[in-house]
């Protein structure tokens, strides 16, 4: 049993992971910082028993019998092994919140990380993740063949907004060469139109990029299938000869452009700069490129900082410009900033439908944190927060209203 | 066991040595090995500068800062424990030579020396043996039993029987440092001097045990010691 599992998780492993598995004290300072282990009680969600379990796994030697196997508890592996390992390795959402927690920063994410593509090999889960995945990286090759759709649809989309906003000159160029800026949305309008907004009123050289930013290999660890992707966006930026990319409100998108870019592509992002959208509008207010009007927003609202935009990136302060721009009720969430409560629905759940009850559950930590607050309008930064807390305000009942922060910038909008 | 203390006095310390140095290097060796993440695996917010993430993370390690602030009667137990054996150790300096300069400094002669390291020593080994117990004690229940493998209980064990035949040696006899100086001296010269008397029985314990922990070290979360270092600095890279 998991000889697949055991086998590509040796082959895997890193250095830092290596000796996270070797230092880890099992001191139980994590054990409070994970959502899902909080809402559950389920050991198998304890940060540092998911390491655990791992490291049974790679040291099993024997039958299980031996005096070294009681020593390092590596009983049998049996089908309550591999629930375990389950829970232990589907069920995180890579907040890496146990890891501000630790003492060391032992990188739960990474672990999770990795274990999941090993779990993939053994045929165990989240398929739907993975596929997804596929056709993202599918997608590359024949884009040529979707542009002429693509850009159709935009037009339609373009018309639609033109008498909407009464803006007759407005553009949403698509594949533009020589733009300044390259937009990398998320799949749906919703993504496109605040920022055809924004971008007008900035008076932005901006172009749409046929792609999306999302990843979801890389939810499901299988890092050289994530870097092409990201790769066929960086090929674009070149070809468009942008100097700036710009991914939309998408967490574990910008974590890949802001963290993972330089190592998957050095030079070839000389003089490209990378930013979260969040950041790019942040930069327009703060330079005057943009109007809005204050106090928009008087209702209660608060912003959950998505961990990948958060602790995971360091955007901190551009979303609460945004949002200290035009609303006058702003409540911060405590523990709030690197401390803050992860959704619960991150790392890839969303596409699983079995996952919902578990994601639902694992947000009752971020449910009680936002109504001490009596917000209600919750701001957040990232499709997948935005997906969970929507799911979150409907099966509590709480009746939120969920904002991008770049949402209420173009509700704001002086035009 | 005349010939098992003979092993203990004579033969096992250099492979305790040997391993405790090798090992550690197989382990730094081990790390070296394996491929690094291609990516930043840092948590925000840090320090702007290179210095300031490098002094940020010696604070850390010195006062386990980012400890106190999410879990206060871990960091106090696991703070003075550490704190401690801190002591404990520049304290085993004079086991082997002496603070020589320290004491003509300050004028002091032999009485007053012993004085001096029978208050501090005492002290010192107080604050490292009961926060132990303390954290043996959370092993016991709730959450910490889940995360416990008979691996912890050794540790902790082994810390605390080390510990108190320290305190055995430190409160029933007057030990005589240069005795144990000559001893350590015959060691290191291959010229071997008969073990010290003023320390009592206890003293073959409290050197078989230190032994033990030296050979166990690099194969255990006693690493923690070194990896902590590469683990707080690539949380701040
Ligand atoms: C750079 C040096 C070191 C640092 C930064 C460090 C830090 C830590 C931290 C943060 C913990 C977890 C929380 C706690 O129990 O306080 C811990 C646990 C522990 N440390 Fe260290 N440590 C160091 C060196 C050592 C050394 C040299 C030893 C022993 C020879 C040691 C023995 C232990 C033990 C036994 C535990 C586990 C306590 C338990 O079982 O709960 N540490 N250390
Ligand atoms: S806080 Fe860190 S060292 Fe302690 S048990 Fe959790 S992962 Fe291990
Ligand atoms: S990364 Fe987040 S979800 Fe995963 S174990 Fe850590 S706290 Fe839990």
């Amino acid at each position: 049993m998991l000889t697949k599992f055991i086998e590509t998780m040796r082959q895997r492993i890193s250095r830092p992971l290596q000796y996270y598995a070797d230092i880890c004290v099992r001191c139980g300072a994590c054990v409070e910082a994970c959502h899902f282990y909080v809402a559950s009680g389920n050991p198998a969600h304890i940060p540092a028993y998911r390491m655990m379990l791992v490291k049974k796994l790679l040291q099993q030697g024997g039958n299980g019998r031996g005096i070294l196997d009681w020593y390092r508890e590596t009983g049998r592996i049996d089908d309550q092994t591999v629930t375990e390992i389950r829970h232990a390795l589907w069920e995180c959402t890579g907040c890496r919140r146990c890891a501000v927690f630790c003492p060391f920063h032992l990188d739960t994410g990474l672990l999770v990380n990795t274990g999941r593509y090993a779990l993939l090999q053994e045929g165990l889960g989240m398929e739907m993740t993975a596929e997804i995945g596929n056709a993202e990286l599918s997608k590359g090759e024949i884009v040529d063949a979707l542009k002429e759709f693509y850009v159709e649809q935009v037009r339609e989309l373009e018309g639609r907004l033109r008498e909407e906003w009464g803006v007759p000159d407005l553009r949403i160029p698509v594949d533009q060469a020589g733009a300044r800026v390259l937009y990398v949305p998320v799949v749906g309008e919703h993504a496109i139109i605040p920022l055809a907004k924004i971008f007008h009123a900035a008076k932005e050289n901006w172009t749409l990029s046929l792609f999306t930013a999302t990843n979801h290999s890389y939810f499901v660890g299988d890092i050289p299938k994530a870097k092409q992707v990201a790769h066929w966006i960086v090929d674009e930026a070149r070809r468009l000869g942008v100097q700036v990319i710009a991914y939309a409100e998408c967490g574990h998108a910008t974590r890949t452009l802001l963290q993972y870019f330089d190592h998957w592509f050095g030079e070839e992002l000389a003089g490209i700069q990378r930013m979260s959208v969040v950041q790019l509008v942040a930069q327009y207010l703060a330079e005057g490129r943009i109007r809005v009007r204050p106090g928009t927003f008087t209702m209660p609202l608060t912003y959950h900082d998505p961990c990948n935009l958060g602790r995971n990136a360091g955007i901190y302060e551009e979303p609460r410009a945004l949002i200290r721009a035009v609303a006058t009720d702003f409540r911060e969430l405590t523990p709030g900033r690197e401390l803050n409560w992860c959704c619960g629905g991150g790392g890839g759940m969303i596409a699983e439908p079995d996952m919902l009850e578990v994601r639902i559950k694992a947000g009752r930590p971020k449910v009680e944190q936002i109504q001490r607050t009596g917000a209600r309008v919750v701001v957040t930064a990232c499709e997948n927060c935005k997906t969970q807390l929507a799911d979150l305000s409907e099966r509590y009942g709480l009746g939120w209203e969920i904002k991008g922060a770049v949402d209420i910038v173009a509700d704001a909008l002086v035009m | 066991m005349e010939l098992l203390a003979f092993v203990f006095y004579y033969i096992t310390p250099y492979i305790a040595v040997v391993v405790f140095f090798g090992g550690l290097a197989y382990r730094v060796y081990r790390w070296w090995k394996k491929p690094p993440v291609a990516a930043h695996l840092s948590l925000f917010p840090r320090p702007q500068s290179r210095l300031g993430r490098l002094l940020d993370t010696l604070v850390d390690m010195f006062t386990l800062k980012g400890l106190f602030r999410v879990n206060k009667p871990l960091w106090l137990g696991g703070f003075i424990m550490h704190l401690g054996l801190l002591f404990v150790l520049v304290g085993h300096i004079r086991a082997f030579t002496d603070f020589y300069f320290l004491w003509k400094l300050l004028g002091w002669g032999k009485e007053e020396q012993y004085l001096f390291s029978a208050i501090a020593g005492t002290t010192a080994g107080t604050l490292f043996t009961i926060p132990l117990f303390y954290l043996l004690a959370r092993r016991l229940s709730g959450a910490v039993k889940w995360l416990s493998v008979p691996e912890d209980f050794f540790a902790l064990i082994l810390l605390i029987s080390i510990a108190l035949t320290g305190f055995h040696m430190r409160l029933l006899h007057h030990v005589e440092v240069e005795e144990l100086h000559r001893f350590f001296a015959g060691l290191a010269s291959f010229r071997w001097q008969p073990p010290p008397t003023s320390t009592g029985s206890s003293f073959i314990y409290h050197f078989a045990f230190a032994q033990l922990l030296m050979v166990y070290f690099p194969f255990s979360k006693f690493t923690h010691t070194i990896g902590s270092v590469l683990s707080k600095m690539v949380a701040r890279s």
